[in-house]
């Protein structure tokens, strides 16, 4: 693993471990504001997204008829996985809220020590493998069979 | 390369690079600006002009001046803005909102910053970050001036949302119809709101209406990049991509950006989209190289927050994700099969409690569309202001819509190639006929009718998609006309003075859409917005309502409404029956005070009169201005009601108990 691999790897279990400390500063104040929003906009998405890289790339996404630029499909893989953090983290942020409330065991201390947990978790499993691709029978043309 | 999908395409030929030679990375800058520029391509004949279709954009290396200058008219947009803002006085607006108070150097950067926009994505030698810098200044502008302008955050239904998450910080778990009343219902769609009372306690801020007047701009910045995933499934053409990006932001006034739980739900719901345009087609399935299952775990997740959040957004995401599967491409049911049981299995559980009180009203009203897309009473735009904005609205609607169909008929390619998003387009359409949803349903169908039709809206705008076989027919009517005027028919000079007015439409309809966004989205703040005092006001009154209180007011468009609504109770005297109202009009006090009267000591019954009721029933065909005037003179004059606090912004008054209970 190269260094910044690492980096990339460790970067969101240590955003969310730093807007924990941030919980130490007044409320309202914009470094916890900013450490805050920003681990739970995109930590949890950014550790989920690096473990299913892999098998996000192993199969090409459907794109336009045209394909003149070569980068583009690159590009738009990226604005994929920009958008799949973002997401990702909101949809984790809200569902880890719901049953913590559900279980009447919510505060927000807890809401974002799940959240950290989870992605730390994520920041050391391995990333996903993509599945084989199908196995086709090679056919047999008619009449050559022994 | 993909491989041709229909046998239309497959008997397209793809284009050569020599004919193509001069868009390819490798061309030069002069040949590629020649051949691709909008500009050269429409003033010259069709016969000439470059083979192949929209993408004709191939990245090339201008100077960096030429990089450079679409800054100028941005930074000019933008300055304007910023003066606009600091020179807009909002504390008496009239019947036309924010459009009256607004500085006129505010139009103005519209007008420079839809020109700029133009311009710059339209032009082959620009980077596409410039157009992105477009779109984030019309963000800027056209959803963050409100919250810059107003004091306080807009929109009595944002405040209801701030007490829904006051209340679930308060009880610490969801609570049932018995303990909330008819509120239950949040507590059974808690998504939104528990991560949002996480939210406010991690930022150690007092509630969320510190931060909640900027969530339009950032649930607006959210629809971003699903939308530009969609867009570029279909087309590499940047012009084609970003125009349909501004054009669904301006055509997006219905107001559902505000701090709400369909605002994110809806921003799932486009991501949602995006994957499966992306990821469940059948191109690659064909290839022999299966769907990942990753997928599939990805949208579980992102379709979980959306059903767990919103009641509506999952049933149109059904409707889509069905639609879908009517093209041969997306024939794939696992989107519509995951979404399906997600949203059973917690209809069935979470959230079974309000369906089956809800569910005869329901089924009464499907199939009657006549009144799901009738507007409920208290809704009627009323006054010179609320009818012109309201046509604003409807105007900008019907126009983008009218530009989708065109885009629709003419783009004969991009019909064919986009199918899908012409399907997901047309699939909210039938939830006409499912429910009314409380009159809304009308506007939340545009809402999500909006990704699809923007594209095809903005197709309009823009040249025609070409392939070589259009390009082979092109050149044969070319040569037929040539021949006919080489036989001594006249030529037609008033083509070209045509075409040059032909050039002017598609800007000017971009010009007049963006503008006409400001009167459909801010044409109503008189009533959305509430001014400080108004709030000083309501504050005063919940500072001081014993628990059981009871707090009666003409409408509930007032900041605070729903303020401690687990321990005081309302009366909004405009939502009971016309013959009740007509009752109230006619003898204020008394029947208030009859209304008022079962409050058990200690708690007490208020009366509540403030500028956002005035303005709401004013403006949406309620009680006129006499008339609420003359209850307020009526309470105010009574003996049985007792003035408790009064500023500019509206009356509160207390009634009066004497002995014990009173009856």
């Amino acid at each position: 693993m190269t260094p910044q691999e690492l980096v990339v790897r460790m970067l969101p279990p240590f955003g969310g471990w730093l807007a924990l400390a941030a919980l130490a500063l007044p409320g309202g104040s914009p470094l916890r504001g900013a450490a805050v929003a920003l681990f739970l906009a995109a930590g949890p998405g950014a550790a989920l997204v690096r473990v299913c890289v892999p098998a996000f790339a192993a199969r090409p996404a459907e794109g336009p008829v045209e394909r003149r630029d070569p980068d583009f499909a690159r590009h738009s893989d990226l604005l994929e996985r920009l958008m799949l953090t973002l997401f990702l983290s909101i949809g984790a942020v809200m569902l880890a809220a719901t049953v913590l409330i559900a279980t009447h065991t919510f505060s927000a201390q807890r809401v974002l020590l799940t959240l950290t947990l989870l992605t730390t978790l994520a920041a050391f499993c391995p990333p996903l493998r993509a599945s084989p691709p199908a196995r086709t029978t090679p056919r047999t043309p008619k009449g050559s069979a022994p | 390369m993909r491989p041709p999908v229909t046998p239309k395409e497959r008997s397209t030929p793809e284009p050569t690079p020599a004919r193509d030679g001069a868009n390819t990375p490798g061309g030069t800058p002069e040949t590629a600006s020649q051949s691709s520029s909008p500009s050269s391509s429409e003033s010259s004949s069709a016969a000439h002009e470059p083979v192949t279709d929209l993408s004709d954009l191939s990245p090339v290396r201008p100077g960096r001046s030429a990089l450079a200058w679409p800054g100028l008219p941005l930074l000019a947009a933008l300055a304007l803005w910023v003066y606009a803002v600091r020179h807009t006085d909002v504390s008496r607006l009239d019947d036309y909102g924010l459009v009256t108070a607004l500085h006129p150097t505010f139009w103005a950067g519209l007008v420079v910053l839809t020109a700029g926009f133009w311009c710059t994505v339209r032009d082959p030698r620009r980077p596409g970050a410039w157009a992105a810098a477009y779109v984030l200044g019309l963000l800027v502008m056209e959803r963050a001036t409100q919250a810059v302008l107003y004091p306080t955050p807009l929109y009595a239904w944002a405040w209801k949302h701030d007490a829904v998450i006051d209340h679930l910080l308060t009880a610490g778990g969801l609570q049932t119809a018995d303990q909330v009343g008819d509120m239950a219902v949040y507590d059974q769609w808690p998504g939104f709101f528990a991560a949002q009372a996480a939210l406010v306690r991690l930022l150690g801020v007092e509630s969320s209406a510190m931060f909640m007047a900027w969530w339009p701009l950032v649930s607006s910045l959210m629809l971003l990049l699903p939308l530009l995933l969609i867009y570029r499934t279909f087309t590499e053409d940047r012009r084609l991509i970003w125009t349909a990006v501004w054009l669904f932001y301006v055509a997006n006034w219905v107001g559902q950006d505000y701090f709400s739980p369909q605002s994110v739900a809806y921003a799932l719901h486009v991501a949602v989209l995006a994957v499966v345009l992306r990821r469940f087609g059948r191109t690659a399935v064909r290839c022999g190289r299966p769907r990942q299952a990753v997928w599939t775990v990805v949208i579980t997740l992102l379709i979980t927050a959306i059903v767990i959040s919103h009641q509506l957004t999952p049933g149109m995401l059904v409707v889509c994700l069905v639609a879908l599967c009517l093209s041969r491409r997306y024939r794939d049911w696992v989107p519509v099969v995951t979404t399906v049981v997600i949203f059973l299995a917690w209809c069935l559980t979470a959230a079974l409690p309000f369906l089956s009180a809800a569910m005869p009203d329901m089924i009464r009203s499907v199939g009657d569309v006549g009144a799901n897309v009738e507007t409920g009473y208290g809704a009627t735009p009323t006054g010179t202001g609320a009818i012109a904005t309201s046509w604003a609205a409807r105007l900008l609607s019907g126009s983008v819509l009218l530009l989708a169909a065109a885009g629709v008929l003419r783009q004969r390619v991009l019909r064919h190639r986009a199918r899908p998003l012409l399907l997901i387009a047309a699939a909210p359409l039938p939830m006409f006929a499912a429910s009314s949803y409380g009159s809304e349903m009308i506007f939340r169908v545009l809402l999500f009718m909006l990704p699809g039709a923007a594209f095809f809206a903005a197709a309009a705008l823009l040249p025609k998609v070409r392939t070589l076989d259009a390009d082979a027919a092109d050149a044969a009517d070319a040569a037929d006309a040539a021949a006919q005027a080489g036989a001594g028919r006249p030529a037609v000079p008033a083509r070209h003075g045509l075409r040059r007015f032909a050039a002017w439409v598609p800007p000017a309809a971009l010009l007049a859409g963006t503008l006409a966004f400001v009167p459909a989205y801010s044409g109503k703040d008189r009533i959305n917005y509430f001014p400080p005092q108004e709030v000083a006001l309501v504050r005063q009154l919940f500072d001081q309502a014993p628990e059981g209180s009871l707090v009666v007011a003409a409408n509930r468009n007032y900041p605070l409404a729903y303020d401690s609504y687990w321990s005081v109770d309302h009366y909004w005297f405009l939502d009971d029956a016309r013959s009740h109202v007509d009752r109230i009009v006619r003898d204020p006090a008394a029947t208030l005070a009859t209304d008022m009267a079962g409050v058990d000591r200690p708690a007490r019954a208020y009366f509540l009169l403030t500028q956002g009721q005035l303005a709401n029933s004013e403006m949406n065909g309620q009680l006129t201005r006499e008339q609420l005037d003359r209850i307020q003179d009526s309470v105010a004059a009574s003996p049985r009601f007792q003035l408790v606090a009064e500023n500019g912004a509206g009356w509160l008054y207390v009634l009066k108990q004497t002995g014990g209970a009173e009856r």
